[in-house]
């Protein structure tokens, strides 16, 4: 994010090329903003209700979040593509190894990192 | 002994016949007095004085009675002392050699001593002619030594009893005689007189029993003491005094309705006389009368007094100038009580006054005069109001409760007024610094004090819901953007202590957070925050205020940027090795975690290949590192540096992405309409408006609109401003802000409630976790405990509801209104 004067002003030399002079404006420097989220087609983990960008409600309770929580609460895809917290779905898999929404066998397919 | 001595001229004048019969008669007694007498008589002594000290040295055990014999005999103490030390060395230097001398043999006598015949009724003539003669302060006849050993003769052949009744009738007739006399009844004289006679009587009463005691101290010593039914002498005199004086009430009122005269011509400041009336109230006091008939007389006059004056005064003074009043009354009072009345006197009257001065009138002094000596801040007069209240019972409290309610009502209108929100928070800082100061300074920091002060606050900043919270999330961005300079990093610090004390008072903390958040994350992303460790110093405060889990998203955030910055610099390695064509930008993003951040509207624009190209290259880059991730650009937040080529020279623009994006289109075309432009970058329609205003109707017009004029319509025509000169080599050409609206605000407002029902959910599973089965009511109550936001209990029963259908917990089958948790 931080202002980089000394890297845009390094280059005049690119500007040197046939074809860039006639240009009026040049590009030089953007500092662009992006917004990661977990890749899910559902943004709701089916089994705590809460977003899976935050911490499940478990871990909100117990305060893990307090050390940047989401390491220890990470999204889970199953083969079948559906995601949960991964939390929520190894105290699932306990009592039914089968993803809750499709009843599909459950295998992990990736987790989030 | 300084009577004796006054009447010592008479003694050697008259000759000393009787002392010798006595002397004879007393043979048992001369034995031990022969050597006394020689010894004082060479040291120049009187007789007299050689006889009182032989009975003060034979009564040597009973020397301490001395003492009781009222007040101003001091100096006879010491003589007798001092005497009797004197013999008692003479007796040692006698007794030393007795191994030299030849042993003496007392032997009895063989008959006993008679008086002679008439000697006791020649006696008491003797006596009584030198009573009376003392009563009226003429010349004794007498030597006073004759008439002492008069007594003592009189008393060694039991006719003490009779000589005690005797000289108690002398005394109550000389007393009835004195009271009756017609200048002390009579109508007409002035009380100033009047008192002024009772108190020569007085005095000069006092001074003869004195002299009256001392002749007959043989008798107060050996008759009085072994009859305890019987006053001593000086207390006889006083008790028959108090009798009459008592008994002829016409003297007494007066006497007292004179000493209360007096007193009201003090307090209405006359000077008067203090050692009369200091004389006549210890009269009083030792004739044992002052509290029944001066005391409750004096009390009564004190408050009728005092509550007239009040109630006048009130009228009259404005309330400082009132309790300047009130104090300097309360100060002379105790000084009368030093100077004249007795101490006993002192809590009634103390309590008296205050109460007529202040207790009567406590309501509406607070109501009259509190409010605008808070608004004056008039230190000085506060400082006396909480002196004299806490001296009257219920006074502080009183005080307190209309201090809590000045805050109240005064705090009310700071925050209520949306016209003064500008001005609110600074507003509110000011006014708790001046309610601390005069809490700290005046209120002597009473904790009942600090704690309403407390209170009040908490009340009134919370009567309007979220508006405080959100100014004072402002103001804190205002002290923590850059460009605020002038102050130092402590001052900084300072500030953001004091709003921490505001902050506490809030209810809604959630929307400050939000409200926060979003101010932060602009200071984040635009690099415009003052100073990093004044952000961090903020977090912590807010930290240690309301727990971790109320700044972990802020802190995310700070760590996202952080990241960012080693994504970037691995970006750029990657991108070195990798690739040309990223080459020529300089590509730097910010990451944000989704959800840390405040949530920003999605908008898609059309953006050249310049832009696209990279862009991808750090897609790839990004999800290869983390997998499972997507990224969503935010075109509204980027901003770009162009390089301008104008006729003027080279320029560099500092502009945002939307900026950019316009400018970029004129390489192509030089002379672009609205639509076109609309067009080929697909922003939205309102924000193209501003963006073009921004770039030709602002303070650096890069580009040109025709026609000309404040708002950008359809159909303009935009043209490159070939022209275009600055002093500056790079210019920053500033967005045009949308002000924030009404929506904006409801926006952010309805995302603080929806995060407030993942607190509550988290809240439930928390306490239900740790409790295992708990019934509604605990568990509201529990609640209510941890949430740091109002909320309504029907709120929190829908939570419970939608937790149950979640299989969270569970009903439990017997109570309906018990839950147990689901693990």
């Amino acid at each position: 994010m931080a202002d980089d004067p000394d890297n845009s002003v390094d280059r005049p030399s690119d500007d040197g090329d046939a074809s860039k002079p006639e240009k009026m404006f040049t590009l030089k420097k953007w500092n662009a903003v992006a917004m990661w989220s977990w890749d899910v087609e559902c943004d709701i983990c089916a089994i705590c209700r809460v977003q899976v960008m935050d911490s499940c409600l478990r871990c909100q309770a117990d305060n893990k979040r307090d050390v940047m929580g989401r390491q220890d609460c990470v999204v889970v895809w199953g083969e079948c593509n559906h995601s949960f917290h991964h939390c929520c779905m190894s105290l699932w898999v306990k009592q039914n190894n089968r993803c809750p929404l499709c009843q599909q066998e459950w295998s992990i397919q990736r987790m989030g990192k | 002994m300084s009577a004796a001595k006054k009447y010592k001229p008479m003694d050697t004048t008259e000759p000393n016949e009787n002392t010798e019969n006595i002397a004879a008669c007393l043979k048992k007694a001369e034995n031990a007095a022969a050597a006394a007498a020689a010894a004082a008589s060479s040291l120049g002594r009187s007789a007299f004085a050689a006889q009182n000290m032989n009975s003060a040295s034979t009564n040597g055990e009973r020397l301490p009675n001395f003492s009781k014999l009222g007040g101003g005999h001091h100096g006879e103490i010491r003589a007798a002392s001092t005497t009797s030390n004197l013999l008692n060395r003479m007796g040692a230097i006698h007794n030393s050699k007795p191994g030299d001398v030849k042993k003496i043999v007392i032997k009895n006598f063989k008959a006993k001593p008679t008086l002679p015949d008439n000697y006791s009724e020649d006696t008491y003539v003797k006596l009584e002619e030198a009573v009376i003669a003392i009563q009226l302060s003429k010349p004794i006849k007498y030597s006073l030594e004759e008439l002492y050993q008069a007594v003592v003769n009189m008393c060694s052949h039991k006719m003490d009893a009779q000589l005690y009744t005797k000289l108690k009738e002398l005394t109550e007739q000389h007393v009835k005689r004195n009271i009756k006399l017609k200048e002390l009844t009579g109508g007409s004289m002035d009380k100033l007189v009047l008192l002024e006679k009772i108190n020569h009587w007085w005095l000069s009463f006092c001074q003869q029993m004195i002299m009256i005691r001392s002749i007959f101290l043989y008798m107060d010593r050996t008759y009085v003491l072994q009859n305890s039914s019987i006053h001593s002498i000086w207390d006889m005199g006083l008790d028959l005094f108090r009798i009459h004086f008592a008994q002829n009430s016409v003297v007494q009122k007066r006497t007292v309705d004179g000493l209360l005269t007096l007193i009201e011509k003090e307090r209405q400041g006359s000077t008067v006389d203090r050692g009369l009336l200091k004389s006549l109230v210890r009269m009083l006091c030792d004739l044992q009368i002052y509290t029944s008939s001066f005391e409750e007389k004096f009390l009564d006059a004190t408050n009728q007094l005092y509550k007239a004056e009040s109630q006048r005064k009130m009228q009259e003074l404005e309330v400082p100038e009132y309790l300047q009043h009130v104090n300097k009354r309360l100060a002379e009072e105790n000084e009368r009580l030093l100077h004249y009345l007795d101490s006993s006197t002192k809590h009634p009257l103390i309590y008296n006054v205050e109460k007529e001065l202040l207790a009567e009138h406590l309501t509406s002094i607070l109501q009259k005069g509190l409010d605008s000596l808070l608004e004056d801040n008039r230190l000085s007069d506060l400082t006396l109001l909480y002196g004299l209240l806490s001296r009257v019972k219920n006074g502080t409290s009183e005080l307190c409760g209309n201090f809590n309610g000045f805050i109240k009502k005064k705090g009310r209108t700071i925050v209520i007024d949306p016209e003064k929100d500008k001005s609110m928070v600074q507003d509110l800082l000011d006014f708790k610094d001046k309610m601390d100061v005069i809490v700290r300074n005046c209120f002597e920091h009473n904790e009942k004090f600090t704690n309403s002060l407390r209170e009040a606050f908490e009340f009134f900043i919370n009567q309007r819901a979220n508006k405080p919270a959100e100014l004072i999330a402002k103001y804190v961005d205002m002290k923590l953007r850059s460009g605020n300079k002038g102050t130092t990093d402590e001052e900084l610090e300072k500030t953001l202590d004091k709003i921490m004390v505001l902050f506490r008072f809030i209810h809604g903390k959630d929307v400050f957070e939000a409200f926060y958040k979003k101010d932060l994350a602009k200071r984040l992303l635009v690099g415009k925050s003052a100073s990093v460790d004044s952000e961090k110093s903020m977090l912590s405060k807010l930290k240690q205020e309301c727990g971790g889990g109320f700044t972990s998203k802020l802190e995310g955030m700070f760590k996202d940027m952080e990241l960012s910055r080693d994504i970037n610099i691995a970006f750029r390695g990657h991108a070195l090795s990798n690739n040309r064509d990223v080459h020529n930008l300089d590509l730097c993003v910010s990451i944000l975690t989704m959800g840390y951040w405040p949530t920003y509207a999605p908008t898609e624009v059309t953006m050249p290949p310049q832009f696209i190209n990279p862009q991808q290259i750090f897609n790839k880059f990004y999800l290869e590192k983390h997998s499972g991730r997507k990224l969503q650009w935010q075109p509204t937040l980027g901003n770009c540096m162009l390089r301008a080529q104008f006729d003027a020279g080279p320029k560099e623009l500092m502009v945002s992405l939307f900026q950019a994006l316009v400018l970029l289109l004129f390489n192509d075309k030089p002379v672009l309409s609205y639509e076109e432009i609309l067009a080929a970058t697909s922003i939205e329609d309102g924000e193209l408006r501003r963006t073009l205003q921004s770039l030709a109707c602002g303070r650096a017009r890069v580009i040109t609109k025709t026609p000309k004029g404040r708002d950008i319509e359809n159909g303009d025509q935009f043209d490159f401003n070939n022209e275009f000169t600055n002093k500056l080599f790079r210019i920053k050409i500033n967005q045009i802000q949308m002000k924030e609206t009404n929506e904006e605000q409801k926006a952010t407002e309805e995302r603080v409630f929806q995060d407030r029902q993942y607190q509550i959910d988290a809240a439930i599973v928390r306490i239900m976790k740790m409790r295992k089965t708990l019934s509604h009511n605990l568990l509201i109550t529990e609640l209510f405990n941890q949430l740091t936001f109002p909320v309504k209990p029907a709120d929190l029963k829908k939570r419970i509801e939608s937790l149950i259908d979640r299989d969270y917990m569970e009903r439990d089958k017997d109570n309906q209104n018990q839950y147990n948790y689901v693990a």
